[in-house]
């Protein structure tokens, strides 16, 4: 891992991980919701700080640059993190639904 | 025997459409109605309120699938045995719902579908080639033939009305056709005869149609057509 990249990380981190406290105590993001960011963050300082580490993990897997693996992580939990999220719209689409519907039938019977 | 019949009529801007529709329903049959009025932004609900038509309004637009679902509730909760979809646009007549009534009192079958093309041919176009490969792809996966997936004009028994109020995944479309079949269902096609839309924009925009194809394709082929036997 360069130094450049390093830094790049941590600072981004620390960035992302102030705006999540800043966040939950403008009361715009819940702390069960937050959480996951912060770990995250601190994971990502954990790997640039410890880099030699990561990069003989990296070796032992095989990758070209140890580059590459901490993009593959922070992808990794993207995608997961997408997709927790399309599940949590899906199910908040399901109960506006219902709403709608129990107002307009029970407007119905008035 | 002569069942409990609610047509529903979901309506979003219908306007122009929905006092003839309402007009045909009436004069031809004798059945209960009800209009889904899916927040339309046009003077849709006026002109119900205008001519004492039975309307339920929702309060947020949220498109065809929730306004079935919404009149399948209002029949589950009062007691209806026989629901028919039909649009209020002004494609469906009338005078064809007593076939698809007939067909489910006398326990032929659990959904009766209005289609055009029972006995005669699908004419070639952009569209009707959607419509074969979705018979194509109901008969791979059920061994069934279905040959108007796409109609609008359906008629559901009290079987089919519990499976919509209890499973808020189900639409009005072809996939749940497969769905049904699966839950060991009878669906039988009675000839109809559909009019070009006279009026307004159809829920179905032609730019949404490949999407809507997509749509329909995933949900036969890998979520229907492998959901299990019913329990």
């Amino acid at each position: 891992m360069t130094l450049t990249l390093r830094i790049v990380l941590i600072i981004s981190s620390i960035i992302s991980f102030l705006l999540c406290i800043k966040k939950i105590k403008q009361a715009k993001l819940k702390v069960e919701n937050s959480v996951i960011w912060m770990i995250g963050s601190i994971v990502l300082i954990i790997m640039s700080v410890f880099s030699k580490a990561v990069e003989w993990i990296s070796n032992k897997l095989g990758f070209m640059a140890p580059v590459n693996f901490v993009f593959l992580i922070i992808i990794g939990f993207l995608l997961i993190q997408t997709f927790v999220d399309n599940i949590r719209i899906s199910s908040l689409n399901e109960k506006i639904k219902d709403l709608n519907h129990y107002i307009a039938l029970k407007e119905k019977k008035n | 025997m002569s069942k409990k019949v609610l047509i529903i009529v979901p309506a979003y801007n219908e306007a122009l459409n929905i006092e003839k529709t309402i007009k045909d329903l009436t004069s031809q049959t004798n059945y209960d109605y009800l209009i889904i009025n899916d927040c339309s932004k046009d003077n849709t609900k006026e002109i119900c309120e205008k001519n004492n038509f039975n309307i339920l309004s929702l309060p947020i637009n949220y498109g065809l699938t929730s306004g079935i679902q919404v009149g399948m509730k209002y029949a589950y909760q009062n007691k209806y045995e026989i629901v028919i979809q039909f649009d209020g646009d002004g494609q469906h007549q009338a005078k064809f719902l007593k076939d698809l009534v007939k067909e489910i009192e006398d326990e032929t079958c659990n959904i009766a579908i209005g289609s055009r093309f029972v006995t005669k041919k699908k004419p070639i176009s952009m569209r009707m080639f959607g419509s074969i490969l979705l018979t194509l792809a109901i008969k791979i996966t059920t061994g069934k033939t279905i040959k108007d997936p796409t109609s609008g004009m359906r008629a559901y028994d009290k079987k089919a009305i519990e499976q919509f109020v209890n499973n808020s995944g189900l639409t009005p479309e072809p996939d749940t056709l497969v769905y049904m079949l699966k839950k060991k269902m009878k669906i039988k096609e009675v000839q109809v005869e559909m009019k070009e839309r006279e009026f307004g924009e159809s829920y179905l925009k032609p730019i949404k149609s490949a999407q809507y194809m997509i749509n329909m394709f995933f949900s036969i082929l890998f979520i229907r057509a492998i959901a299990r036997k019913s329990k």
